[in-house]
């Protein structure tokens, strides 16, 4: 327990010297070798513009928000955009709640300057009524976890959440064509907002009087370094922006190597981003084609599929193991399908069609609502205690595996195929 | 008469819940809760040495931060932390560490209705995740009252704003096993039917209010059946923790 009663980090001096000599063979303390980033993984939430980026231990999320607002006097046709960053307390015990720190300041300060110095966010396009109206976006980052190399997770979270932001469609309309009418998301599509490029952050750290140079660092390596220097770049090879406040002096030959280091890094980067938020597109917009489905063919599918929604229901846990990395991405996944939402939300190619669900979920479309529920119940946990009202409130089943695929797989074939061949086939098989 | 429900849900039923422990490395114990498209995470630190300077020095103190999704903490914050501190102090052994405070801290994540129960649920998990010791666990349900004088269970966010009351209710979980039978406490009530904490808002009547109790505690059974399970799962083989 004493090491929860301290405040901050408490490193030993063996522990330093041993993250020194470990470098001089080029080995880092959790096996990496000195130009190795740790594992990058991209979550999205349920709602646009809501990111969440684990880089090895680090965690951030980014929220992304936008608001009509008055423009500056000096730029009328232009929106403009606001980084705000919170060092959670619960991503370190010596982060303080109230005002941000030193380090919150500079995180926020080098990820503004990346987006907005390089004009990466295309902000004449916000503009609605020139002089009047413009889009104000706010990006919000949440630090929750402080595992090293915070600023190059943020970095990613606000790149992720700006990507699969949308902003609902104004249009000028009314007796005089001077009235702003905003679209609601149901009636028109919202657009995405316009990014020209990806600036990407790459933090190196200098340990040692040997200027040894290592990328991306863990919070023991950063407790030990010396100094250290954040690049920002694009894939057009461009430096939009480099931070190296005071610290240990570095040779000119070690900040070039560096630099051409960072490229590389950030076009590994730029493509994960990419990838991940061209997932989230295609899921959005599959999510979009499953709502319209009920409205073309009318209110008794409407019926059936607030029936099937009826089998949504099953309780998810989970324990994130600490230590493995292989049973950290086996829980993520758990974790994943829980984060990624609910009944609207779900992958239909994630499990295939499960034969027995769809015999299940087509036998159930003859059985009446309170019949289902109590079959379901009877399946599951025959010991609970039930008082009168809680028999319907045992409608979902509270095992540990995820019911969550039974409805696509019949929503998909209300596309595909029409409902009479199908249920000959379930006769028959 | 049925009340249809936006997502298709009965009235008696609740969204499916993903909970997952030990979210978060740094921290001495995480939760993450989700109710729906409701998210929220938990975070505890503690015990930490010393207490705040209003707070009585022969117990243990709870502190707890609530950090909205975007924007300032304002006076919202300030309420759902005063609730949450009580709700965990009462459930919380407070003479184990004394002199000591144990910070929670709330991160919402998303907000799609019933927020202060999906929070009250990742602190408790949480707690178990940090070892804090605690007397018995908490379970937070939500109850509404529609215009036609009807109750639902856990509301969405549309939900909620279209209804005319709602209150969030805490119960303790429920003892099934270490009671031997007939032992109730004095009065005959056995002690899982107690409220811990109700925060309504709205007006209703005070017969819909006792059918939303008993609406809740229904449903808080199951979810602390579905709980205590879950806390079941891997108990004690992580070393990590200690320290």
């Amino acid at each position: 327990m004493e090491q929860r009663l301290a405040n901050s980090l408490i490193m030993t001096v063996n522990e330093k010297k041993f993250i020194e000599s470990a470098l001089l063979s080029d080995i880092r303390v959790d096996g990496r070798r000195p130009f190795d980033y740790r594992n990058l993984t991209i979550r999205f939430g349920s709602e646009d513009g809501s990111a969440e980026v684990q880089l090895g231990q680090t965690q951030v999320i980014g929220f992304v928000t936008g608001q009509l607002t008055q423009p500056y006097r000096d730029r009328p046709n232009e929106g403009s955009f606001a980084i705000f960053t919170e060092f959670s307390p619960m991503a370190d015990p010596s982060f303080e709640p109230g005002r941000p720190g030193e380090t919150a300041i500079e995180l926020g300060r080098i990820v503004d300057r990346g987006l907005r110095e390089s004009r990466a966010i295309d902000t004449e396009s916000l503009c609605v009524i020139a002089g009047k109206l413009v889009w104000s976006i706010r990006i919000d980052l949440h630090i929750i976890d402080n595992g090293g190399n915070l600023v190059d997770a943020a970095n990613i979270a606000a790149l992720a959440a700006l990507s699969t932001f949308r902003r609902p469609e104004c249009t000028l309309g009314g007796e005089d064509g001077q009235e702003l009418i905003v679209h609601p998301p149901d009636v028109r599509e919202p657009l995405p907002l316009i990014l020209h490029h990806f600036p990407v952050a790459v933090t190196f750290g200098f340990i040692g009087k040997e200027n040894t140079v290592l990328i991306d660092p863990t919070h023991y390596e950063e407790a030990v370094m010396g100094g250290s220097m954040t690049a920002t770049l694009n894939t057009n090879g461009d430096v939009c922006a480099i931070q190296k406040a005071g610290g240990d002096g570095v040779l000119q030959t070690v900040i070039m190597q560096c630099l051409r280091i960072a490229s590389v890094k950030a076009g590994d980067i730029t493509s994960k981003i990419k990838n991940a938020v061209e997932s989230y597109n295609t899921q959005r917009s599959l999510r979009k084609i499953k709502r319209h489905n009920p409205d073309q063919q009318g209110s008794s599918d409407v019926a059936r599929h607030h029936m099937e929604r009826l089998t949504v229901g099953s309780d998810q846990t989970g324990i994130a193991s600490q230590f493995n990395e292989h049973d950290k991405t086996n829980k993520r996944n758990s974790t994943l399908k829980g984060f990624s939402g609910g009944p609207a939300s779900w992958d239909p190619y994630s499990k295939g069609v499960d034969g027995d669900a769809l015999r299940t979920t087509l036998a159930s479309r003859v059985i009446p609502p309170l019949d289902k529920q109590k079959e379901e119940s009877s399946q599951v946990n025959p010991e609970t205690k039930s008082s009168p009202k809680s028999s319907n409130t045992n409608s979902f089943a509270s095992t540990h595996e995820s019911g969550l695929e039974k409805k696509q797989s019949k929503t998909l074939k209300d596309a595909v195929k029409p409902k009479h061949k199908r249920r000959n086939k379930s006769n028959a098989s | 008469m049925e009340v249809d429900r936006a997502d298709g849900r009965t009235p008696n039923q609740r969204r499916p819940v993903v909970c997952t422990r030990g979210v978060l490395h740094r921290a001495h114990g995480s939760a993450s809760w989700a109710q729906g498209d409701t998210k929220v995470i938990a975070a505890v630190y503690g015990p930490k040495a010393g207490t705040k300077k209003n707070e009585n020095p022969e117990k243990a103190c709870i502190e707890v931060i609530w950090k909205p999704k975007t924007g300032q903490s304002g006076k919202p914050e300030r309420e759902y932390e005063m609730v949450l501190k009580k709700t965990l102090q009462s459930i919380c052994l407070l003479n184990v560490h004394p002199n000591t405070t144990t910070t929670i801290v709330i991160q919402v994540v998303n907000d799609d209705g019933a927020l202060l129960p999906c929070a009250i649920n990742a602190a408790c998990s949480a707690l178990v995740d940090a070892g804090i010791p605690l007397k018995h666990l908490a379970v937070a349900i939500c109850c509404c009252m529609v215009e036609s004088g009807h109750v639902i269970l856990d509301p969405s966010k549309l939900e909620e704003q279209n209804m005319k009351a709602f209150v969030y209710l805490v119960f303790p979980n429920s003892i099934i096993s270490v009671l031997p039978d007939g032992s109730k406490r004095p009065g005959g009530e056995a002690m899982e039917h107690g409220i811990i904490t109700s925060v309504t808002h709205g007006v209703m009547a005070v017969d819909d209010y006792f059918s939303c109790v008993k609406l809740g505690r229904a449903a808080a059974a199951e979810l602390s059946d579905f709980v205590r399970n879950s806390l079941k799962l891997k108990a004690g083989n992580d070393p990590s923790k200690v320290g």
